[in-house]
């Protein structure tokens, strides 16, 4: 054995002197074997890292460790990721008790969230509307005897301002589209709005004057009131205890059997908010966050253009008091002898560098509080429509809560283009039928006295076939058809206006439709035998089932790192090949110049297999000293990244990141699979080479001059 | 008296490519032990090919070597080469020393490659053969550092280490000058009969044959004959006697 080690040492020693002989070319080699290693530590820290922070993003926020849905669904199941306006054609599951009941009987789930997704446009407050709303209300009470005088007129004056507004603005149109741009109607119908005999006539006859504002001018003052909201329903209370990350912003929770809506923040500030408060966040966050200068970033100045452009949002909200507080206020801080509020505006939100911090907080601190900074605001009734599955509208009526984030991803629009409702309310506005509205259809239907039509028999009912007879009438819950569908649809909405203010049993959560859940696991490493289990036990419970990792169920962002991490073994592999290939030449060249002291060293009594364990020590020497070189530095650079922080330069970044820096950290398997690899490599490459040298004839020694 | 080597009726044929070349034809040799013997032979006679039939480098292509008592054509690869290594030392004509092991590590090699000593017993024996082939204090210096027969010194060294039965020296002299030549062929004399070890040089420089305790003079692949190294000598016109 000793003797063996001895050997060893020297065959050690002539591959490491070998190696010193040949510097150059084991230092090109030892140089590919070097940046291979490190791009191995360096890349798989990262990846793994951004896929630590991912998982914690995706599970944390909406996801959970497991999505589970129908296996009879035509589309597969994204929770997030996706921004289009369709969400995926789910199967309902119809008895979420049993579902949760099943679930809950494979050992290692610990909770289950009931779920459903999906999207709808919502009409929030038109600003006119709301003024002259309130106009009204005044002028009746006026009429009625109330002594209202001051506030009538201040908010006379407010619609007044409005209809300058409007008027200005038309004229602007006019110039710099075309004359058609604005039909004849319109423009008669402002010009009147402006007179003085209009005005002079108002506080006679009120009704009429305010009815021709409502019906004429409110629709062209439309300041882009349609809200696209994406929104999940589900059991509010079970959401927030098995996403921990979730906490209130605005407001406070939906009640525990209450319905409701929750804005998701992001969605609120980005949707809601007064766009030219929005758009001032955005040069404090460019300038506080990214270092970014208005003088220098083309996104900054367009919104500054925009702010300057686009004061109209704040000239609707302005009533006469308003108007002179703001001119007071404007005229003070620019020290402008101007008059129109509105040329005072555009010269505020004119900002640069050199003044933004300060009218920001000017904003913020002195003209805010006379706006309305969201168009929606907590407390208020929020009215959404949907189209059902089976394509009618259907609206329901809710109040808004508050707002809520996730914890460290309050800047991730990924995270936080979802909101919440009550799992009832959204099985409403996705037409299942809801035992209480199943009551309230067979009132209407007994009231109008109509009768179940099967599709195939309608035909006859309609044109009357003396065979007929009345079909009979279906039970609740049962599919129903279109007309039944819209009949509903219409006699909902006159009953739906005090739906705010409806609770509802806590019990029917549990009874009715889910199309999806979360399961949230004790043991997140067994995640795929959990998947099997579940698929089992839904199979035998009757509920077939498809099961999801949170990767997939969080569609592109859950693949994200798995492209990176596919782009960063097929770099890996690209230059270990190289290296491979490199090395591989680099010793077969060692080979054939030391043909004949190979020759001799066989002569002299060498085995082939010393001649193999010289050409194997001497890659694996390069490999192992360059790799750990390599690894050593890679180890460095990902320490001196963990301490600096990767920042989240986007959005996307931002919810990979699970927060807005990255500090990625090494774990030990990084090092090792980098030396693996370069052991393999060098491994491998010593195969040739030493193939050729174990074909070396020791008469390779001789003089050969015959 | 014991052949250690054993030739018989041995032909050696060479394929170059479609042509067969015959190297050595019907050659029959027996070397007893002890002997000093000089295989001598213009280029081409076939004295390498010889010499590497008797060092088990090669095979015959028809009739039997036999090297201390072991027929080579019988032997496998492995066994072919342990054959070298405990039986064998080789001289050669380059030196072929490892140029990146010490003197002492080159001479030290092929008893590493037989693991048979301890350190401790390598060491000793392979400063005792640098004390005997005088280049004791250039035991730490590289082979290019030293000269061309100070080199052969350590080659020399190397072959006698293992203590083999017998040393092949393929034209041990050929690249060295006169002087330097005959001091080598002196201690490989002594050597020889002082360790008893069996000698076979190849050479085709004639003074050397009167080294020799015998000299076969090979031409065109056949034994033309075995002569004393007086009668070499003689029938090669080159004056008899000693040369210092």
């Amino acid at each position: 054995m000793r003797g063996y080690f001895d050997t060893l040492k020297v065959i050690v020693l002539i591959a490491l002197r070998n190696l010193f002989a040949s510097r150059l070319k084991t230092l090109i080699v030892g140089g590919i074997i070097l940046f291979g290693s490190l791009l191995v530590v360096v890349g798989t820290a990262l990846v793994d890292s951004v896929d630590a922070s991912m998982s914690r993003s995706v599970i944390g926020s909406v996801a959970g460790h497991i999505q589970v849905y129908s296996a009879k669904s035509k589309d597969e199941l994204t929770v997030m990721g996706s921004m289009a306006m369709e969400t995926p054609d789910l199967t309902p599951i119809d008895d979420f008790a049993a579902l949760r009941r099943t679930l809950l009987g494979v050992p290692n789930v610990k909770a289950v969230v009931p779920m459903g997704l999906s999207a709808a446009q919502v009409i929030a407050g038109n600003t006119v509307d709301v003024v002259l709303e309130r106009l009204r209300a005044l002028a009746r009470r006026k009429l009625a005897g109330e002594d209202v005088q001051v506030a009538y007129e201040s908010e006379k004056d407010h619609v007044r301002q409005i209809v300058t507004v409007l008027s200005a603005e038309v004229d602007n149109i006019r110039k710099i589209q075309s004359e058609k741009a604005i039909s004849q109607d319109d423009l008669a119908a402002v010009v009147k709005a402006v007179s003085t005999e209009f005005w002079a006539g108002f506080d006679r006859d009120p009704y009429p004057a305010l009815e021709f504002l409502e019906n004429r001018i409110a629709p062209l003052a439309s300041d882009a009131d349609m809200l696209f909201l994406r929104y999940l329903g589900t059991d509010v209370d079970a959401f927030a205890k098995s996403f921990d990350r979730m906490k209130i912003v605005d407001g406070k929770a939906i009640p525990r059997g209450e319905r409701g809506f929750l804005f998701s923040k992001w969605v609120y500030e980005q949707q809601v908010k007064l766009k030219t408060a929005l758009r001032l966040d955005r040069i404090n966050d460019g300038i506080k966050k990214r270092s970014q200068t208005i003088a220098r970033s083309e996104e900054l100045q367009r919104f500054v253009k925009q702010n300057t452009s686009e004061v109209k949002e704040i000239m609707l909200q302005l009533d006469g008091q308003k108007t002179a507080s703001f001119r007071r206020l404007l005229q003070g801080e620019l020290g402008s002898q101007e008059n129109d509020v509105a040329k005072l505006l555009a010269e505020f939100f004119r900002v640069e560098d050199a003044n933004f911090a300060r009218r920001y907080r000017f904003f913020y601190d002195q003209l805010a509080p006379m706006l309305e900074l969201y168009r929606v605001r907590v407390g208020d009734t929020l009215t959404i429509k949907s189209f059902t599955k089976s394509g009618y509208v259907q609206s329901v009526k809710l109040r808004v809560y508050g707002t809520f984030a996730f914890e460290g991803l309050e800047d991730s629009h990924i995270a936080g283009e979802l909101n919440l409702m009550d799992m009832v309310s959204f099985r409403e506005l996705y037409g299942f039928l809801t035992p209480e509205r199943a009551r309230e259809v067979q009132e209407i239907k007994t009231m109008a006295g109509v009768k179940e039509v099967s599709r195939e028999r309608a035909e006859a009912e309609l044109f009357g076939n003396k065979d007929s007879e009345a079909a009979p009438v279906g039970q609740a819950g049962r599919p129903v058809d279109e007309a039944e569908a819209a009949l509903r649809s219409l006699a909902g909405r006159q009953q739906r206006a005090d739906r705010a203010s409806q609770s509802f049993d806590p019990t029917q959560l549990e009874q009715g439709d889910v199309l999806n859940a979360a399961v949230i696991v004790k043991d997140p490493r067994r995640i795929s035998q959990t998947i099997k289990d579940i698929e089992a036990a839904g199979g035998k419970a009757g509920i077939p089932l498809h099961a999801i990792t949170w990767q997939k169920a969080s569609g592109l962002v859950g693949q994200f790192v798995t492209m990176i991490r596919a782009v960063l073994y097929i770099s890996v592999l690209i230059i270990f090949a190289v290296a491979l290939v490199i090395i591989n030449n680099a010793l077969v060249m060692a080979t054939l110049e030391r043909m004949p002291e190979i020759g001799t060293l066989r002569a002299i009594g060498a085995q082939r297999r010393f001649l193999l364990g010289m050409l194997l020590v001497e890659a694996l020497a390069v490999g192992v000293l360059f790799g750990s070189i390599g690894a050593l530095l890679g180890a460095g650079i990902v320490g001196v990244i963990h301490a600096v922080g990767i920042p989240a330069a986007n959005d996307i970044l931002y919810f990979l990141f699970s927060g807005p820096r990255l500090h990625p950290s090494l774990s030990p398997a990084n090092v090792i699979i980098s030396l693996g690899i370069v052991l393999v490599v060098s491994a491998i490459s010593s195969i040739y080479p030493g193939l050729l040298a174990m074909r070396v004839s020791p008469r390779q020694a001789m003089q050969s001059d015959d | 008296m014991n052949h250690i080597v054993s030739v018989s009726n041995v032909s050696k044929n060479y394929n170059l490519g479609q042509v067969v070349v015959p190297a050595l034809r019907g050659v029959s040799l027996d070397v007893a032990e002890g002997e000093f013997l000089a295989i001598a032979g213009p280029s081409g006679s076939g004295k390498t090919t010889l010499l590497n039939l008797v060092g088990c480098v090669d095979t015959p292509s028809a009739g039997t070597v036999t090297v201390d008592g072991k027929q080579t054509g019988l032997l496998g690869e492995r066994d072919l080469t342990r054959l070298r290594l405990h039986t064998i030392g080789f001289i050669f004509q380059s030196f072929n020393l490892v140029s990146v092991l010490s003197v002492l590590q080159n001479v030290e090699l092929p008893l590493l490659l037989q693991r048979a000593l301890s350190a401790r017993e390598r060491r000793e024996r392979v400063l005792a053969l640098l004390d005997r082939v005088g280049i004791r204090e250039y035991s730490k210096h590289r082979p290019n550092e030293l000269s061309g027969g100070q080199r052969q010194r350590v080659a020399i060294a190397r072959a006698l280490v293992t203590r083999p039965k017998l040393v092949l020296a393929d034209e041990p002299t050929a690249n060295l000058d006169w002087v330097t030549g005959t001091n080598i062929l002196n201690l490989m004399k002594e050597l020889n009969q002082s360790e008893k070890t069996t000698f076979i040089f190849s050479t085709h420089d004639a003074r050397v044959w009167a080294y020799a305790s015998a000299v076969v003079r090979l031409a065109d692949g056949q034994i033309q004959d075995r002569v004393s190294a007086e009668e070499a000598v003689r029938a090669g016109g080159l004056p008899t006697g000693r040369l210092v």
